[in-house]
């Protein structure tokens, strides 16, 4: 009951600010350039459908493959950094290194190397998240507080035990603030790579758009790239809420 | 198998959906833009199977903004190229890059300076003291060269980097822009309409560009002569067939991306195909290379000192695969 109150508030809440944005621009005369009204941006859609939808998907799934091996590598990173103090003073510059470097320029050498594959994409998504969830990890874990690592020791619980059953639990609301951080960013490095020369997907139809000064594409894309941004936050929040069930963070 | 070619494949390891023919030979084209009838030759060619008829197997990549085909044709990421133009030709050279223009699509320089009709700017020599905006990427150098025959300095006017919109110029935030006759132009007659203009054109001035230049590497030449030879001949193929039935092009091009505005891209594709057929186009065919006009850029470039020395343009520019084609079949 609780749920479906929330969901009719949020749908409530997009209806009002979509008749406001229709209404805004009519009333105050926006010229199209700068605001074009919202139905025209969903007719343009409707206009042509199958580019949006495979530009939908194709993003989605870039971002989801970059996302997922983001989180897997972070985690896996932020565990052996943790195991490893040695490890962590080796590569953790490194690491910092890497991401100052900027997307931009990591970009076209992807394409170097993977040409103009799915999963380029993928890669600089990837790389945009596997540093946050890293991090958070590593803070997560090393938050644990020593009395119950000493009291679980006690009962000759394992380095393995340990981990599985106290510090990645009690980490595991750290790390969701990088994965919901991460959600964001790989879609955003999805996107960036698919400006490195690519037919398919919502950073093809936005750069298409832009260039060719066509506002009511650049809108329909960016309007696509939203609900696939906020779709997918909304998704890592959800398993965050059900993973995370005692943390009073949400 | 490059180093490209070898992630790729360990890449698509398990997602392997069919066998190809093995008598192609598979290459790449790296366009200089995103899929626009700029490239409907090339599109058209690929869709009526004219690359398959010479045994190849081509794969179109777009371009995009951060992308110089220069260099992915020079480490082999990419077969072929179409590159900025004679310019970015040279300036590759120059830097020893080890690629070959086999061929030149825009035979005079595709973009103009334009103007209010109505504005202060009437000759080159309004130019002084006026704002213009051009692009750093060759254009510049175009216009310096013009207004020196004015006896203009650079620094007799603001010479500002021009953004990717035309709005600025619309609204009046400069008195010269610079646009390429297929694209930017159209967007300022649709709004602005073509009699509000004035064009100011390279060539009126004794400057020629040549531009969209086919580029590959030496080593392509080297060990596959024959995989050049057979894509110029489906390019020029497909480019007859894209300038002889302009909506043939257009239906192509739209297909692989149909949010691009028709109209627009009619306009394009006309514009594309006069410049295709200027020049020396018009008598030697599509893609022909005009050593005369590279020579007149290649001298332009190294007296405004943007070329330090010379580029050996024998090597740079291959005409021999061009030469190969019968001249009946290279006319558009």
């Amino acid at each position: 009951m609780r749920q479906a109150g929330a969901l009719l508030r949020l749908v409530l809440g997009l209806m009002a600010a979509a008749a406001v944005w229709e209404a805004a621009v009519l009333l105050f005369g926006i010229r199209p350039a700068y605001l074009p009204r919202l139905s025209t941006i969903l007719a343009a859609i409707a206009s042509t459908p199958g580019a949006y939808l495979d530009g939908f998907l194709r993003t989605l799934a870039e971002t989801s493959i970059g996302f997922a091996a983001g989180a897997l590598v972070g985690v896996a990173n932020g565990v052996a950094f943790f195991r490893w103090p040695l490890l962590r003073d080796m590569l953790f510059p490194i690491f910092v290194v890497s991401q100052t470097i900027p997307v931009i320029a990591f970009g076209a050498l992807v394409v170097l190397w993977f040409g103009n594959t799915l999963l380029a994409k993928a890669v600089i998504a990837f790389y945009l998240t596997f540093f946050p969830v890293t991090v958070n990890t590593l803070l997560g874990l090393q938050s644990v507080n020593p009395h119950q690592v000493a009291l679980l020791r006690s009962f000759g619980a394992t380095g393995r035990s340990l981990m599985l059953r106290l510090q990645l639990p009690t980490a595991l609301p750290q790390i969701f603030v990088a994965l919901r951080l991460g959600a964001s960013l790989s879609l955003v490095g999805a996107i960036v790579g698919e400006w490195f020369g690519d037919t398919t997907g919502l950073g093809v139809l936005l750069l298409q758009a832009m260039y060719t000064e066509n506002v009511v594409g650049l809108w329909a894309a960016i309007l696509c790239a939203a609900v696939l941004g906020t779709g997918f936050y909304a998704a890592v929040a959800a398993a965050e809420r059900h993973l995370v069930f005692w943390s009073a963070e949400q | 198998m490059n180093r490209r070619q070898l992630l790729a494949t360990i890449a698509a390891a398990g997602t392997v959906s069919g066998v190809r023919a093995q008598t192609l030979t598979k290459a790449s084209l790296r366009l200089k833009w995103l899929p626009q009838t700029q490239f409907a030759g090339f599109y058209i060619a690929k869709a009526r199977g004219y690359y398959a008829a010479e045994g190849i197997d081509l794969t179109i990549n777009p371009g995009g903004p951060n992308l110089l085909t220069e260099n992915l044709v020079a480490t082999g990421a990419d077969t072929f190229g179409l590159s900025g133009g004679t310019d970015s030709v040279f300036a590759a050279r120059d830097k020893g890059l080890p690629i070959v223009c086999v061929g030149v699509a825009h035979q005079v320089t595709p973009f103009v300076y334009v103007t209010r009709a109505d504005g202060p700017v009437k000759t080159l020599a309004d130019f002084r003291g006026k704002t213009v905006t051009t692009w750093f990427t060759g254009a510049n150098y175009v216009l310096l060269g013009m207004l020196a025959q004015a006896g203009i300095k650079p620094a007799d006017l603001t010479l500002q980097p021009q953004q990717v919109s035309m709005t600025p110029f619309i609204e009046g935030q400069s008195d010269v822009a610079t646009a390429t006759v297929y694209n930017e132009y159209y967007q300022l007659m649709t709004r602005m309409g073509a009699d509000k203009l004035r064009r100011f054109v390279p060539e009126d001035y004794g400057v020629t560009f040549p531009r969209d230049t086919v580029i590959t590497s030496e080593a392509v030449i080297k060990d596959k002569p024959d995989l050049v030879g057979g894509f110029l001949r489906a390019s020029i193929r497909g480019w007859r067939d894209a300038l002889r039935d302009p909506k043939a092009g257009v239906d192509t091009v739209m297909a692989i991306a149909p949010t691009l505005d028709r109209i627009a891209q009619e306009f394009m594709l006309t514009e594309a195909g006069k410049l295709m057929v200027a020049g020396q186009g018009a008598k030697e065919g599509l893609l022909w290379i005009d050593q005369a006009a590279v020579k007149s850029a290649h001298d332009f470039l190294l007296k405004y000192e943007v070329l330090k020395k010379p580029v050996d343009l024998a090597a740079a520019y291959n005409r021999s695969f061009l030469d190969a084609i019968p001249a009946a079949d290279r006319l558009a």
